[in-house]
């Protein structure tokens, strides 16, 4: 019997000293910054507000409150611990005009450059035991809480030794009077021992053994140690997979908001869950978790912690829980991405365990548009027939300067946790490659965006024997055409002429310069993109050209710190140069023209408030695959459409992705394409028409077009050397003679 | 009984060995939070801060000009403040993420990266500064003042670098 009391003595002072709870660790979304002339929509602010669970109210208090103004809103931000450091917690006043922030100030109009809001957290990956809370200490817990917890569960917490005789008979007595049971008899310290080893089954010796641990725990620890461990310990709820354990987190998971914002009958309702979570569940049953929070008042009012004033107030106060499903909405396809970066530091026991705080890229408003939009976008392009086999879609939308993601779809559907297309699905990228092709030849110093290129019929011989006989997609050729026209209207054959002079293993160098990993055989018709990618590898050519030639890895997780926020691990923009600026200026030129004159030239009619755009277009044989990337100054989209089979789409890249591109891009509203000309760069004139003779030249109509100044036009093509006024009466009569 | 007794010494001994910690908070106490975005500061020795790209709203009105008007802090130039702070603390990891902060927010700007491409300098991360300069060269548009600094600070690292190769 001795023995048996040493042992239980020495269990729980054990496992009590070693208490420490295994933390999931928490991803965050990219926060908001607030500054004037940041672009935001006064909606779009409320509802990451609101996703932080910030209360709105007629005037602003304390932090976490939002007042609406006629232009724009009032607000007390939290403060957070960054990875760079604390943000403070600081009052802002902000107006809103066109889309933009047109005016911010802190307290008393004073100046105010800057406001990071918190990040929303995205997600957690829960420990095995699927446990998630909060650790507070007892100093960060309203006294309200801890006086309602009392008055509810052990009002001689503080005079007992850990089992309460007299508190099981008053309990016995109350719950006669009530007619049914509403208080327990077994004191807080009993319940946080019989939380600690929820596992274990109830006997009567099991009973008896929690009776002495609490009395042995009393003994070794002090109460605020009790009480805090309680208040840390005790479950509250059931999300799904995840227990929902600790006050701390119960308030976030019920109110959406954290514990020191809540109110008095919040904090009261809170208190009364303990005893049955699942029965007492407010978001389930909202009116047995009111009757629950009454009897919590009472006891409250007549132990004389509160008045009679606060007393009425919040036993009338509306229950207010968060709306279901708007904080625990998934990000799956961008999950994966982040877990994927994160495996080559941490591995799954880390994750689960140390409460380590991640922070992510995702801009969480701009994939609400996307998955808002991408559904009903798509079947704007579908084929009525296509009931049976409905096309499916990816989206990539990055950075244009850092290369972080900033949304993310692996599907069509919202949330949709399947098949990854964007991470995973790997599919020819069709005329996405040409870029490779021109700027391999533009960085090449023997082309420029006038060199005249042969778009006609050819027959080669692949490696491996095969003729191969490359189309243009509407089957005609179109003779002698301009570089850069070539590429503005994806001309195949023309493509081919250049990818042939500048050679098939030069190309796949330069794709790998761009980022592209994979090693594809080096046959002609890699040309013309027959070769595999995902929209996530192509996402990352793109983000290269539209860096000026600077290659940032594409990346989904910025930080990674602790649980009380020393930084672990700083993932900074990497930038690096791997294709001649100047080359990549040309080349945007002709990508501009894409959407000016080529093929993406009908997303005008969507989008055309944001050009100059640069972009191109992707189709591939049979039409199996709709592509599009594009670029302006802050973002990088790929979009693709197929379907899982392989099979037809019908669609073009113009007629198919583009349209959804220009969709998305419009709600996020892109920033025109403002590219800075590197000091290499001139311009020139040369005729409309290309020509391979300088005696064929018209210059009566020219376009202009920048050069690399070592690799200005031909003389014999440029309009404005040979420009003299006899040369140009010359032209006109050769115009008029044609 | 006796059993007991001798439970509750042994407790009560064990008690003097107890080391329970109460869990640290998950945000820190506003009050002892010093502030992360400090008031623009000027630091002797460095050159003074300019913006050489466009800002994204300017005012609608300009009022008349009183005598010596403190320029406005823009985002920019107070992390850029902060990024200044933090390298003459010598936390030049934090220096860096502050600046990519400010990239964040203005990704075009040339002094940005130009900042940036000195931390690295500092950090001997010379590969990085190299690109990170040419990307501030990218930028850099007619500032020519800036053009001239960012040329000379690849110039250092370059020869910093051939001195670390041999």
């Amino acid at each position: 019997m001795g023995l048996w009391f040493v042992w239980i003595d020495y269990q729980i002072r054990r496992d009590f000293e070693a208490l420490q709870w295994a933390l999931p660790a928490r991803i965050y979304s990219r926060p908001v910054e607030l500054y004037v002339g940041a672009h935001v929509d006064a909606e779009v602010l409320t509802g990451y507000l609101q996703r932080l669970g910030y209360r709105r109210s007629g005037r602003v208090a304390g932090p976490g409150e939002y007042q609406l103004t006629d232009d724009g809103l009032r607000l007390r931000t939290r403060g957070f611990q960054f990875w760079d450091g604390a943000e403070p917690p600081v009052y802002a006043e902000l107006s809103v005009a066109d889309h933009h922030i047109s005016m911010l100030q802190g307290e008393g109009g004073s100046e105010l450059p800057l406001v990071r809001l918190e990040p929303v957290e995205i997600e957690q990956i829960n420990p095995v035991t699927g446990e998630d809370r909060l650790p507070v200490s007892l100093a960060e817990v309203p006294p309200a809480l801890v006086d309602a917890i009392i008055a509810i569960e052990d009002q001689r917490f503080y005079s007992h030794h850990g089992i309460d005789p007299k508190g099981i008979a008053r309990a016995m007595w109350a719950n006669v009077k009530a007619g049914g049971i509403v208080q327990g008899g077994s004191t807080l310290t009993q319940q946080l021992i019989k939380n600690l080893y929820l596992n274990r089954k109830q006997t009567l010796r099991r009973k008896a053994e929690e009776a002495v641990m609490a009395v042995a725990l009393e003994l070794h620890f002090s109460k605020d140690e009790i009480l805090t461990a309680y208040l840390n310990e005790i479950f509250l709820g059931q999300d799904g997979n995840r227990a929902i354990h600790g006050f701390a987190l119960a308030a976030q998971h019920y109110f959406g908001r954290p514990l020191n914002e809540l109110r008095l009958d919040e904090l009261a309702l809170l208190a009364g869950v303990g005893r049955g979570a699942t029965y007492y569940n407010p978001l389930r049953y909202p009116e047995r978790a009111i009757a629950r929070r009454e009897v919590v008042l009472t006891s409250m009012h007549e132990r004389g912690d509160i008045d009679d004033k606060e007393f009425e107030q919040a036993r009338k106060a509306e229950l207010q829980v968060r709306e279901k499903g708007v904080t625990r909405t998934g990000y799956p396809a961008f999950m994966e991405l982040v877990y994927e970066n994160l495996s080559r530091d941490y591995d799954s026991d880390a994750l689960r365990t140390e409460g380590l705080k991640i922070f992510t890229t995702l801009d969480v408003s701009m994939q609400a548009v996307v998955e808002a939009r991408l559904d009903a976008a798509v079947k704007q392009v579908e084929r009525a027939s296509a009931k049976d086999n409905p096309l499916e879609t990816a989206v990539v939308i990055t950075d244009a300067n850092t290369g972080e993601v900033r949304a993310l779809a692996g599907g069509r559907k919202r949330g949709y946790s399947g098949f990854n297309r964007a991470l995973h699905a790997k599919r020819p990228i069709g005329s996405l490659v040409k870029p490779a092709v021109y700027l391999t030849a533009l960085e090449s110093g023997q082309f420029t965006l006038a060199s005249v290129l042969s778009d006609r019929e050819i027959e080669l011989r692949q490696p491996n024997g095969d003729v191969w006989s490359p189309q243009n997609y509407d089957r005609e050729s179109n003779g002698d055409v301009y570089l850069f026209d070539a590429l503005e209207r994806s001309l195949n054959l023309a493509t081919v002429d250049l990818g042939m002079q500048v050679g098939v293993d030069k190309v796949i160098d330069t794709l790998h310069r761009l980022g592209y990993v994979g090693n594809p055989q080096p046959y002609p018709s890699v040309l013309l993109g027959a070769v595999d990618m995902t929209p996530i590898e192509v996402a990352q050519l793109y983000q290269t050209l539209a860096s000026s030639g600077f290659r940032s890895p594409l990346r989904a997780v910025e930080a990674v710190t602790t649980s009380s926020g020393e930084p672990l691990a700083f993932y900074g923009i990497e930038t690096k140069q791997v294709a001649d600026p100047a080359a990549v200026f040309l080349l945007e030129h002709a990508m501009q023209g894409v959407f000016e004159r080529g093929t993406a030239r009908y997303a005008a009619n969507t989008i055309g408030g944001s050009m100059p755009l640069a972009g191109k277009t992707g189709t591939t044989n049979d039409l199996r695959d709709s592509w599009f990337a594009g670029y302006g100054n802050d973002l990088v989209g790929v979009v693709w459409i197929g379907h899982d089979n392989n099979a037809e789409t019908g669609l073009t890249g113009a007629t198919g992705a583009l349209l959804v591109w220009s969709e998305l891009m419009k709600e996020l509203d892109i920033e025109p394409r403002d590219a800075i000309a590197p000091a290499e760069i001139m311009w020139d004139q040369v005729p409309q028409q290309a020509v391979r003779d300088s005696s064929d030249r018209d210059c009566g109509r020219t376009v202009s077009l920048p050069f690399h100044a070592e690799h200005m036009a031909d003389v014999g093509i440029s309009c404005e050397v040979n420009d003299s006024f006899f040369e140009r009466v010359l032209d006109r009569f050769r115009s008029l003679g044609q | 009984m006796r059993s007991l007794l001798l439970g509750a010494v042994l407790c009560l001994l064990g008690a003097c060995s107890s080391t329970y910690q109460p869990p640290p908070p998950s945000v820190p106490p506003a009050t002892n939070v010093p502030p992360a975005i400090p008031p623009v500061v000027v630091v002797p020795g460095q050159p003074p801060v300019v913006s050489t790209t466009r800002q994204p709203l300017p005012p609608s009105t300009v009022e008349p000009a009183a005598p010596v008007p403190a320029p406005a802090a823009t985002p920019t130039s107070t992390l850029l403040a902060s990024v200044q702070a933090a390298i003459t603390a010598g936390d030049l990891e934090r220096g860096a993420a502050l600046s990519e902060r400010a990239l964040r927010i203005s990704p075009r700007d040339a002094q940005l990266w130009y900042q940036l491409a000195i931390i690295r300098q500092r950090q001997n991360r010379l590969d990085e500064a190299t690109n990170t300069a040419r990307r501030a060269l990218s930028f850099v548009g007619t500032d020519e003042i800036l053009r001239r600094q960012i040329n000379l600070l690849l110039e250092q690292v370059g020869a910093a670098t051939s001195r670390n190769a041999r």
